[in-house]
């Protein structure tokens, strides 16, 4: 089985007179049997860079490798790709059955042995008793099924989601995650799943790709992603609740560093701020590594605002000279609008360029 | 509105007094759209069954058992009568096979493609509206007789069809932007041509849209006058509308029963075609509930 090699691909729409660079110069390898997701926010060109995979959209320049075959100028046709549309789009005209079978009547498959095929997928999918039903009467999860499905009896060479569960609930979602490692287990081919549901991203990916503007910020495992990210951007979108960020001032440099945020210093010990003192980074620190501490004093000055008791935790809002500030409390936190300080844990802060938001250390 | 002011309507009437006036105006004014609608059928079919020397004798309402008869309609089988409506039936036919086929390609055309000027493509279409049938009829009569087409039935499919296909083709066009994208794509995916995924997925999906199209053409085709009377000349090539005109002309006994008669029986046709395939009708129109 091959691999997907995306090399230097970017895509430039032309509207009115306008050049939109949707993605740019992105490099991308998916090993054979792997499960890459591809993340951002919307706009950002993650579903331009998959219909260019997949031969939807044409590249403006860059090659698209599957194994050894270049593909780039193939139509869709001829890519042997599955892919899972944001819209599951099932053809309504046609039953679950003819639905899942039309890639092998196409193929040139006999009646028998289609159905044989469809049988054997339906069952790994649990949607045996569905297959004489019309997609119109399933349920959004039963018609997610069915389209998986579809790709599954087709044993692709490449398989692609395009925000496959976006239209369903979240309980669907958590559902359903199981069932598309599954079949994509089962098949075993390069898995490109584009998402913007940083959630979808951590739990099913071998390696997540978290893209920008275009750009591929980061590629890297789920846990890496989220423990050392290499910007503020991948920082700030990975992980619920999100990074909570303060303007800061490396003071000095002699082995442990000297951090100014706001009128608080802190001082810890970090490797590579050589060269930084004296200037502007951005402090990035995750919410559950913020303590709220009853004396103003102890930290940074917070007026609380509101509580989320979610039940195992807490999140709790605050007000500072930096804007609002989320904080992950004890599930028996209750603020009361009165005054704290917030204090970091030092080991947990990242430190970024206030500029380019790139992570220093 | 305050408390002090008097109860009242659009007529100064207390509400209940103006919803009485209101329902009467209501059936009045159905009971005049059923009368202008339906009276002439009515007086088309019961003369129809009258014996044709009472109808010149007198004027009778209903076909009452004295004087009711079925042998009006032996008039359909003189030969002339069959011509003109088989020459009826094919020039219907070929007109909602031509349009059909034609609009369901313009309109994917349109949906799908992308070429210059094509917003404006399809308003010179609708353009095609406004010249009545007598306008390009007669323009259409020299060209026809030049390259060889007057006379022929295929000459007046081509004709009458060139007058559905602005409605035919904006339906069509409509009727296909509403069909996602994707389910053309999954296709393509699962190994289908541009072709086969316009064959096996949007043709499928736009069955409603045809079929509105269908009944349009056929309504035009089989109603049609002034594109038989001019492009077909011949007796034994024209169509019925045109066919009766001349049949009332050169007869020497032709009665108005008879030609009653003949109606009911060309009327018939439409009344049934329209009657059967109205909620498919009504589906086309509608933009589809996803």
């Amino acid at each position: 089985m091959p691999d997907i090699e995306i090399r230097n691909l970017t895509k430039v729409y032309e509207e009115s007179g306008n050049r939109i660079v949707a993605v740019d110069d992105v490099d991308l390898t998916i090993e054979d049997d792997e499960f890459v997701t591809l993340v951002g926010p919307s706009g950002c060109g993650k579903t331009t860079t998959l219909r260019c995979v997949a031969g939807l959209n044409k590249p403006t320049s860059g090659t698209i490798t599957f194994g050894d075959r270049d593909v780039t100028e193939k139509p869709v046709q001829e890519r042997n790709i599955a892919l899972l549309f944001q819209d599951i789009a099932l053809y309504p005209h046609m039953s679950v059955l003819e639905n899942m079978a039309y890639g092998l009547k196409i193929s040139g498959f006999s009646r028998e042995e289609r159905v044989a095929r469809v049988e054997e997928a339906a069952e790994l999918l649990q949607i045996t008793d569905q297959l004489e039903k019309m997609p119109a009467d399933l349920s959004g999860g039963q018609q997610q099924r069915v389209a998986l499905g579809r790709s599954l009896v087709r044993d692709p060479e490449v398989f692609l989601f395009d925000e496959p569960m976006s239209d369903l609930d979240a309980k669907l979602k958590a559902e359903l995650r199981p069932v598309i490692e599954k079949v994509t287990d089962e098949i075993g081919c390069p898995t490109l799943y584009v998402t913007h549901d940083q959630e979808e991203a951590m739990t099913m990916s071998d390696r997540v790709a978290v893209i920008n503007d275009g750009k591929l910020e980061q590629v890297a495992p789920p846990k890496e992603i989220y423990d050392e990210p290499e910007s503020q951007f991948v920082s700030q979108f990975i992980g619920q609740p999100s990074t909570q960020f303060f303007d800061g001032n490396v003071r000095a440099v002699n082995g442990t560093a000297e951090l100014a945020v706001g009128s608080y210093d802190y001082e810890f010990a970090r490797d590579g701020l050589e060269g930084w003192a004296g200037d502007d980074v951005r402090v990035g620190l995750r919410p559950q590594y913020i303590r709220v501490n009853d004396d103003p004093a102890a930290g940074i000055p917070a007026t609380h605002l509101l509580d989320e008791p979610l039940g195992d935790a807490t999140h709790s809002f605050f007000d500072t000279e930096f804007g609002e500030i989320v904080v992950v409390t004890d599930p028996d936190f209750e603020g009361n609008g009165e005054q704290y300080g917030l204090v970091f844990q030092d080991e947990y802060i990242q430190l970024f360029d206030a500029d380019s938001g790139v992570r220093i250390a | 509105m305050s408390q002090s002011e008097p109860p009242g309507g659009v007529f100064g009437l207390s509400y209940d007094g103006e919803t009485r006036v209101i329902e009467a105006l209501k059936l009045i004014s159905t009971a005049i759209i059923v009368l202008v609608g339906a009276w002439p059928i009515y007086w088309m079919t019961q003369l129809a069954f009258t014996e044709y020397e009472a109808v010149e004798d007198s004027v009778t309402a209903f076909p009452t058992p004295d004087i009711f008869t079925l042998g009006n309609f032996t008039v359909l089988t003189q030969p002339e009568m069959y011509t003109y409506m088989f020459n009826t039936v094919v020039v219907a036919i070929g007109t909602i096979v031509t349009v059909v086929l034609v609009s369901l390609l313009a309109g994917y055309g349109l949906a799908r493609l992308e070429f210059p000027q094509k917003e404006n493509f399809a308003r010179i279409l609708l353009v095609g509206y406004l010249f009545s049938p007598i306008v390009i009829g007669i323009p259409l009569y020299q060209i026809w007789q030049n390259i060889g087409l007057l006379g022929t039935r295929f000459g007046l499919i081509i004709a009458l069809s060139a007058i559905s296909m602005p409605f035919a083709v904006w339906l069509m066009w409509k009727y296909i932007m509403t069909i996602p994208e994707a389910h053309e794509e999954a296709a393509w995916v699962d190994g289908a041509s541009r072709w086969r995924g316009f064959r096996d997925v949007i043709i499928p999906q736009c069955r409603p849209a045809i079929i509105a199209a269908a009944l349009f053409a056929f309504a035009l085709a089989w109603n049609d006058f002034t594109f038989a009377q001019i492009l077909l000349p011949q007796t034994d090539t024209t169509t019925f509308a045109p066919g009766i005109l001349r049949a009332m002309g050169q007869a020497q006994f032709l009665p108005d029963a008879y030609l009653m008669a003949i109606s009911l029986a060309m009327t018939l046709p439409p009344l049934l075609f329209a009657y059967f395939m109205q909620s498919y009708l009504l589906k086309g129109f509608q933009v589809r509930a996803l």
